[in-house]
């Protein structure tokens, strides 16, 4: 679903109904054999049905997960590791919003969408493991609201979140319905969504690192630490960033007749200027990681296969892409930026699962190893997300330029 | 050895503080290293107007009034607008005078530029016969802006005396040399004419520290673009009254 059949220039609802217009965005534009489309309508109609199957069966027809192992990759990769890479949204609201650095602007959209749209799938995803997923409801409405537990806090931050990432998104979605009064109502909520983002993000994504604090006997010595919640919100900064930049090069070729001719010129600029944050980041990253090492005091770990792992994912896809962004930013290697950006965010899943997956019971006689069907339903999460964050992108103004009573108002 | 002790520092917490002590001392010069060299591209960004934010291109021949000229291997040759021009003025809309076909002398006007209706005449550098006039120039003017020596040239020109035209123009280390003196001579120029023309210096074009901002001359008024013309382009415009007392050594000269 490519090239859109339509013009460039932004729809307004000029009259006609608003349904026999939602009815018309609904229909899909484009070609329905792409090499995308090819490869993920399989994987999404099998995913169905797996989910369909796990429900009807319970959990175990389905996964390699046993009461050793509750937790496997559908938190450890969809949920842990979604979340950390949706940290994006957060860390460049703050950047344009608060510290008023409008280079960033032009991307803000999408990777609020990106952030929403993460968050509302990996919450999602969230349900498929639960025992009695019809009891997610409860630490809001009360029934039992569990307040002993991280996961309070998670649900009420995941639900606060995708209301913010909402009213964020919305004046993009009044755009596209040509509704002024809302469109004006939501600008003036922006910053307040923003600044409510913001709090909530450092919250959560220190909360999904937390959840293995009780785990203190089960994760790996390397890995567990009581500092795990504050790893995980300084490595989603640059995991978020990274995200963006990786995203973002596929999108600019992707929906490249969307955007304008300005902001083609202004990818250059931008990679480069996120390549210094996320290098400033990771240095620091890299030195709490080292702090908690040696307050560890688990040297004689190194020397064993855990520890190789651990060295490699530190060395491998910390310090090493931290010296690429390093370099790229002072020689303008934009190639660099992007495969750094690749390498850092191999190491933030490296990182999540190790926490997660790899160093749960890593000493375990049988270790866990997910079902293809597990893969399977990722994927098929993934590709969800994917092909509506295209439906989006194809029919708002995400990567085009806003229609011109828009613009007018927000300056 | 009887009452030796020694503090262990894997034992104790030396260790981290070293680790934390190690850290601030890598991160200064980390973070040195990482600015220094984007300090011209930061100018750029920032808006400033200095010699280290001009684009001058070392194989053009620059003639004093800021056009460029350029001899192709066809014998044809480009002519547009130089950057230094460009970053004085401002984002410009470019109305051509000759069209194709027409002959042209050098020194006779050949396109005007216009900055929300203040006028800029300029006058060809070379002799010779219009072969085009670059078509993409009057629906995107923002390419003079973005891209003068490339994309937004402004007329391609069959020359008949090439080298007797180009013959004072500069080139290369000569280009850059005349761009520091033409930047010296206009901030003398905006501090001269501010005071001039307004008697309250509220319109600021230099920042303190005596850096050109990018694009002064944008929101200055007409008569200090009519001095402009006659100090940095040569000729007067039209309608202009000479003023006696206003004669700071730039003599407009005559280009023949």
């Amino acid at each position: 679903m490519t090239s859109p059949a339509y013009p460039i220039v932004s729809k307004d609802n000029d009259g006609s109904s608003i349904w026999s217009f939602l009815k018309n965005e609904l229909r899909p534009k484009g070609k329905w054999f792409t090499p995308f489309n090819i490869i993920s309508i399989p994987i999404m109609l099998l995913g169905l049905g797996l989910i369909v199957i796990r429900f009807i069966n319970g959990i175990g027809s389905v996964t390699n997960l046993t009461q050793e192992t509750p937790w496997g990759i559908w938190i450890g990769f969809d949920v842990v590791t979604g979340v950390a890479f949706a940290g994006g949204a957060y860390v460049l609201t703050f950047m344009v919003y608060i510290l008023k650095m409008n280079k960033y602007h032009s991307i803000v959209r999408i990777t609020v969408l990106n952030g929403f749209l993460a968050y509302v799938f990996y919450a999602g995803a969230l349900l498929l493991d639960l025992g009695r997923p019809w009891n997610v409801i409860n630490p809001i409405i009360g029934n039992s609201f569990g307040t002993s537990s991280v996961l309070f806090l998670v649900a009420w931050h995941f639900m606060l979140y995708m209301l913010a990432e909402l009213i964020e998104f919305s004046p993009a979605i009044a755009e596209w319905l040509g509704a002024r009064r809302a469109h004006k109502i939501l600008s003036g909520m922006t910053i307040a969504a923003v600044i409510f983002g913001i709090t909530l993000s450092t919250l959560h994504q220190s909360g999904l690192g937390a959840l293995y604090l009780m785990a203190k006997d089960k994760i790996h010595p390397l890995w567990y630490s009581e500092f795990i919640p504050v790893l995980f919100l300084v490595s989603s900064i640059f995991a978020g960033l990274s995200m963006v930049i990786f995203e973002g090069t596929i999108s600019h070729k992707v929906f490249s007749d969307q955007i304008s001719k300005k902001n083609h010129h202004a990818e250059k600029g931008i990679l480069h200027g996120l390549s210094k944050i996320c290098a400033g980041a990771m240095f620091a990253y890299f030195f709490l990681q080292l702090l908690v090492f040696i307050h560890g005091k688990h040297w004689n770990l190194l020397n064993t296969p855990m520890g190789y792992w651990y060295l490699l994912e530190m060395i491998g896809f910390v310090l090493i892409p931290m010296l690429m962004f390093f370099y790229s930013y002072r020689t303008n290697n934009i190639f660099m930026i992007r495969l750094a950006a690749i390498l850092t965010m191999l190491g933030i899943i490296l990182n999540r699962l190790n926490v997660t997956v790899i160093g749960f019971k890593w000493d375990a006689a049988t270790h866990y190893i997910p079902t293809w069907m597990e893969i399977v339903v990722t994927l098929a999460v993934i590709f969800t997300e994917i092909w509506i964050f295209r439906w989006v992108i194809n029919r708002m103004p995400v990567l085009r330029d806003s229609p011109k009573w828009a613009a007018e108002e927000n300056h | 050895m009887d009452g030796f002790t020694y503090n262990n520092i894997f034992e104790t917490k030396g260790i981290e503080y070293l680790a934390i002590l190690a850290f601030f001392a890598i991160l200064i010069p980390f973070w040195l290293l990482l600015n220094r060299q984007i300090k011209i591209n930061k100018q750029k960004s920032a808006g400033i107007l200095n010699i280290n934010t001009l684009n001058i291109p070392q194989g053009l021949f620059f003639s004093k009034y800021h056009i460029w000229s350029h001899l192709g291997v066809s014998g044809i040759a480009r002519v547009g607008i130089d950057d230094l021009l460009l970053h004085m003025v401002g984002d410009v809309k470019f109305t051509g005078i000759k069209e194709q076909g027409e002959r042209i002398k050098k020194g006779e006007i050949l396109a005007k530029i216009n900055h929300n209706g203040k006028l800029l005449n300029l006058y060809s550098p070379i002799s010779g016969e219009i072969m085009e006039a670059n078509p993409v120039l009057t629906h995107n003017p923002e390419l003079l802006n973005e891209d003068p020596y490339v994309k937004g040239w402004m007329y391609k020109i069959k020359p008949i005396s090439w080298t007797a035209d180009t013959y004072s123009y500069y080139l290369a280390e000569d280009a850059i040399q005349f761009s520091r003196q033409e930047l010296d001579k206009f901030k003398d120029f905006i501090s001269t004419s501010v005071r001039k023309y307004s008697p309250v210096p509220s319109m600021v074009a230099l920042q303190d520290g005596g850096e050109l901002l990018d694009q002064p001359m944008a929101e200055l008024p007409e008569e200090i673009w009519q001095d402009f013309q006659e100090d940095f382009l040569g000729k007067k415009t039209f309608n202009r009254k000479k003023n006696c007392d206003f004669h700071r050594g730039a003599q407009p000269e005559n280009l023949i």
